[in-house]
């Protein structure tokens, strides 16, 4: 376990693995948040790039060995607990005032 | 009280009278306001005559340091009255004299309303501080303080009636001219601290080297711009005679017995510096003997009484430069003194008169005073007889020992005797425009278009200090009797002497026949204008030359001069304005502006509002930042 490689049965997954996959999921994340128009998936993408942050974290923990990256993945939770309520309470906000299916629509700040 | 709280209070004493009158101007009673405005002028000439009789018996000067007022470096300003006989001299002259009219004008002033009553006594005695300052000053700082205060006080009393536009145009144009001299005295006094890093004029004079130098004249010709300017000679003399717009005791006290005199003084006190700037000083003469025979002949053709006067005080201050500018300081400080005394008795007598006459001015308009308001008629004519210089009046002591020592001086160039021939020539003309003026005004018939018919003689508080003057003005020559009599006393050049030096030579036996020439020639011309202007047997000389009559009334078109100076220096503002001003300094600013405008509506574009382009943007950002890291570590 000290090395950072997971064995699970037979086959064993070593460090990259894990970060290849944050790497996929951050950009799945980026890139649904850069393309797409409804504002509540914009806030699960925004969620979707928070966790590859935390799987990151927890892989590197576990390479080094410490629990430092661990608690810190806590706390990122936490933070993005807050963020998605605040998030959601904007949009539920707008949402009162008036009818929002494309974020484009709220440009009112443009040049 | 020691001497050195004597002088300070002596200072201190006008200008606490004039912070009582002006905080109490709109609630103190008019009675107050009689006793406090003259009261403290008097007590200053006390405190002044203590200082005198101090002087008389020690002969010693004092300077009276009171505290340090700024320290900066090697800059250093005292607090110091600088009090020796000149000062003195000069103290008692203001105070005097200023003691006299302030009285003189409880009377006058009557008829004012209350608050400008009070205030016309608030500028009276900002101006005897002003003055009192400015020639007890120890250093050029605090002359240079007085000599502005002198300026501002003299603006204020000319444009007093500020609902008269001509009165406000006066005093403007007096304040303009004289802010010129000021220039210069700054220059001059900025020239004497980088040269000898002193502010006090005993340092000073002690560190002023015997030989003549380049710096040296420039320093004499920079303080001579300001005594022209203040003391109304050629060429910044256009002021004096407009300022005639403010009261009488005004044009009495300070444009013709005290403040225009500030330029003699000036040029006195610096004696250590003229003595040896010889061209600086040479010009002191010259400007002062063209400008006595250039307001002599213009006042030739004047017809406002108080311009006739302004005129000659004009000419009779050109004498004293004419004085001090041949070095004989002592008789240009009596002829100072005899016109304190004789041209305050003439405004003031001829106030009295314009106070008779409903405050008419033009002269060709009385007529026959002479009957009717003896006592001040008198007056006017002891005044013009010592303006003309007759015997045994003051003006004929000091103009002629001004005018024979002038002759009489050594000299490789003859200089002195010029300007002796063209201060002769003035005597005679000014005998024949104060005659013109006594016989037109008082003398003959009234005339038919006489505002007051039956005028009133003045009531007794501007007729004593009328008489007080003409009491002096009779008898002053007593103090200097030496051009009547050889070896005779000379009071005022031997009290004078300790500072300003004993004048090098003597006027000789030829002096006497000369003086008695010019008395006998002036008051054969004096009585002259009496066929001309009163009997009118004898055509006047304007017939015969109109040319001159009519460039004499236009005063040598100086006015003119200076107006289309103006317009042209206008002009050339206006043109600056046109072709530099606006292309190049707007034209950039506004070029700015506009680029900054236009750049930043390019810019604003960016700006879409789209939530996923600013994300965009900030994700290269990051992406950008990232590679850099990578490449500086792995690179």
């Amino acid at each position: 376990m000290n090395n950072g490689l997971l064995h699970l049965g037979s086959s064993t997954l070593a460090s990259s693995d894990f970060l290849i996959l944050a790497g996929l999921l951050f950009l799945l994340g980026a890139v649904g948040v850069l393309v797409r128009r409804n504002p509540i998936v914009i806030l699960v993408c925004i969620e979707l790039m928070l966790n590859a942050a935390n799987l990151t974290l927890i892989t590197f923990a576990r390479q080094q060995g410490n629990l430092d990256g661990q608690i810190f993945a806590l706390l990122t939770m936490v933070v993005a607990a807050a963020e998605a309520v605040i998030g959601l309470a904007v949009l539920v906000d707008i949402f009162g005032a008036r009818e929002l299916d494309d974020i484009d629509d709220l440009s009112e700040l443009n040049g | 009280m020691t001497l050195q709280s004597v002088a300070l209070t002596l200072l201190l004493l006008p200008a606490a009278g004039a912070i009582v009158l002006a905080l109490g101007a709109l609630r103190l009673p008019r009675t107050a306001v009689k006793w406090i405005g003259p009261g403290t002028v008097w007590l200053s000439f006390v405190c002044g005559l203590i200082l005198f009789a101090d002087q008389l018996s020690h002969n010693q000067a004092h300077d009276f340091t009171y505290w340090t007022w700024i320290q900066l470096g090697s800059f250093n300003v005292p607090v110091d009255l600088l009090i020796d006989r000149l000062s003195v001299f000069m103290i008692l002259v203001v105070s005097g004299v200023g003691a006299l009219i302030t009285t003189y004008s409880v009377g006058y002033m009557a008829h004012e309303d209350d608050p400008s009553y009070a205030r016309f006594f608030v500028y009276m005695n900002v101006f005897i501080f002003s003055m009192l300052l400015l020639v007890s000053a120890g250093n050029f700082i605090f002359l240079i303080m007085g000599w502005a205060l002198v300026g501002l006080s003299s603006y204020l009393l000319i444009g007093f009636y500020y609902q008269r536009e001509a009165a406000v145009l006066a005093a403007r144009k007096a304040f303009v001219m004289n802010v010129i001299g000021d220039i210069g005295l700054f220059l001059g006094v900025f020239l004497i601290f980088t040269t000898y890093h002193q502010v006090r004029f005993t340092a000073v004079f002690g560190q002023v080297p015997k030989q003549d130098s380049v710096t040296l004249e420039v320093i004499a010709l920079l303080l001579l711009v300001g005594a022209i300017a203040k003391s109304a000679q050629l060429p910044l003399h256009t002021w004096l005679p407009d300022a005639m717009e403010g009261p009488t005791p005004v044009s009495a006290l300070i444009h013709a017995a005290t403040m225009v005199t500030a330029g003699v003084y000036l040029v006195g006190r610096m004696h250590p510096i003229f003595d040896v700037a010889q061209y600086a000083h040479d010009g002191v003469a010259a400007i002062g003997a063209l400008s006595a025979i250039f307001a002599a002949t213009v006042a030739l053709v004047q017809t406002d009484i108080k311009r006739v006067l302004a005129y000659s005080t004009m000419s009779q201050i050109g004498y004293m430069f004419l004085g001090v500018g041949v070095g004989a300081y002592g008789a240009a400080f009596f002829h100072l003194l005899a016109h304190a005394f004789f041209k305050a008795l003439l405004f003031m007598s001829a106030g009295n008169v314009i106070h008779a006459m409903g405050d008419e001015q033009d002269m060709r308009r009385y007529g026959g005073l002479r009957r009717q308001m003896r006592l001040t008629s008198a007056a006017f004519l002891v005044g013009s007889l010592a303006l003309v210089g007759i015997f045994p009046f003051v003006g004929f002591f000091s103009k002629d020992l001004v005018l024979g020592l002038a002759f009489s001086k050594p000299s490789l160039h003859d200089f002195p005797q010029i300007m002796w021939v063209v201060g002769t020539i003035t005597a005679l003309l000014t005998g024949f425009y104060t005659g013109r003026m006594w016989w037109i005004a008082f003398g003959g018939r009234p005339s038919p278009d006489r505002p007051v018919q039956h005028p009133h003689e003045a009531p007794p508080i501007m007729l004593y200090p009328v008489l007080a003057l003409a009491l002096l003005t009779l008898l002053g020559g007593l103090l200097q009797v030496e051009v009547a009599w050889h070896g005779g006393w000379k009071l005022v050049s031997d009290f004078l002497a300790p500072v300003v030096g004993v004048t090098g030579w003597s006027e000789g036996s030829i002096g006497y026949v000369i003086a008695a020439l010019t008395v006998v020639l002036s008051a054969a011309v004096f009585m002259s204008a009496y066929n001309l202007y009163v009997r009118r047997v004898w055509p006047t000389w304007s017939l015969a030359l109109p040319w001159a009559q009519r460039v004499l009334e236009h005063k040598y078109y100086f006015d003119e001069l200076y107006s289309s100076l103006v317009a042209a220096l206008d002009g050339l503002s206006q043109l600056v304005f046109r072709r530099v001003d606006q292309p190049l300094l707007d034209g950039t600013v506004r070029t700015l502006g506009e680029a900054t405008k236009a750049s930043a509506g390019a810019l604003s574009e960016v700006e879409t509002g789209y939530l996923r382009n600013y994300l965009l943007f900030f994700s290269a950002g990051a992406v950008v930042i990232l590679l850099v890291v990578v490449v500086r570590l792995f690179g």
